[in-house]
């Protein structure tokens, strides 16, 4: 008889363990971020082709003392991409200056000419990455071409550029 | 001495069925994931983001009832100690069967809640919700765990 009752009373722990676990289950994920300073784009100089004579095309290279040029602070020795919005034409009053031929050189340091990536800021997204410090430089020329009739006077349009993670 | 074999038999013999009738499966299938976050911009991944969200899966028998619940995080950890909110909306849980008709049903992932299985043993979970990071938030990768129990009632 006690050892009738010993099974009995351990049978019933075992149903009940088995049932309860059987019956509630869970699973774990994990929520994560990155968190990462903010992109900041300034405007450092414009893209100036100072005079052009009709019917004369006139280029600016990246490297010039006159291409355009940003300088982008962000997060510390991240990627991050580049895109463009450019013009076509740059417009004086109803005339425009057909402007294209886009070039295109970031780097991690305020060079232009060595130690960077040429790109073409046409081509769409391009690629590029903060120093370990946080900072990049990038440089845009271009050529205009204008006609043999082209209206004297000031030209401009408006060149884009946008940074995201 | 000679009734401890029996009693060891009679476990084994009870032990086996139990499981086999409970068949209820808790699976992680993704993290909930915030991606890149800038400092001083809170951002939300809503639970039907199809990438981003949190998902799990359950799977019980159909006409069971069960209770679903979250055990939330307030908080992600980050680097040296750092860190950042992390809050869930009313309406931040979803629970979509996978049978043909089944028809998601949008719950608030704070509380409990209790559905029978209709029409689908297999039930897909998805979770969203809102970081707020502070302006000085400091850079680096935060996480917490999100723990899902499912209980038959």
């Amino acid at each position: 008889m006690h050892n009738l009752t010993k099974v009995a009373a351990l049978m019933g722990l075992a149903l009940g363990v088995t049932a309860t676990a059987a019956a509630q289950n869970n699973a774990t994920i994990n929520a994560t971020a990155v968190i990462q300073q903010p992109i900041v784009v300034s405007a450092a100089r414009a893209l100036d082709f100072g005079n052009v004579f009709p019917g004369v095309a006139s280029t600016i290279g990246v490297a010039a003392a006159s291409s355009g040029e940003f300088a982008v602070t962000g997060q510390a020795s991240s990627p991050a991409n580049m895109t463009f919005v450019l013009p076509t034409n740059l417009v004086n009053g109803g005339n425009n200056l057909p402007i294209g031929t886009w070039t295109g050189y970031w780097n991690q340091a305020n060079n232009a000419v060595a130690g960077g990536t040429a790109f073409t800021p046409s081509a769409g997204s391009t690629g590029m990455t903060f120093s370990g410090t946080g900072n990049a430089w990038v440089f845009v020329g271009a050529t205009v071409t204008p006609a043999v009739a082209q209206v004297a006077g000031t030209y401009t349009g408006t060149v884009q550029m946008t940074v995201t993670y | 001495m000679h009734s401890r074999p029996c009693v060891l038999a009679l476990l084994a013999l009870v032990g086996l069925p139990s499981l086999a009738a409970a068949q209820l499966t808790v699976r992680a299938d993704r993290d909930l994931r915030f991606g890149v976050v800038i400092q001083g911009v809170s951002k939300y991944v809503p639970p039907n983001d199809p990438i981003y969200s949190g998902e799990f899966e359950f799977t019980a028998s159909i006409g069971n009832q069960v209770q679903l619940r979250f055990t939330l995080p307030n908080n992600l950890a980050g680097p040296a100690g750092a860190t950042m909110p992390i809050t869930f909306g009313n309406n931040d849980a979803i629970a979509q069967g996978t049978g043909p008709t089944s028809v998601p049903v949008i719950f608030n992932p704070k509380g409990v809640s209790v559905f029978r299985l209709v029409t689908s043993n297999r039930i897909l979970v998805f979770i969203g919700g809102r970081v707020t990071p502070a302006a000085n938030q400091r850079t680096g990768s935060y996480t917490a765990p999100i723990v899902f129990t499912v209980t038959i009632l």
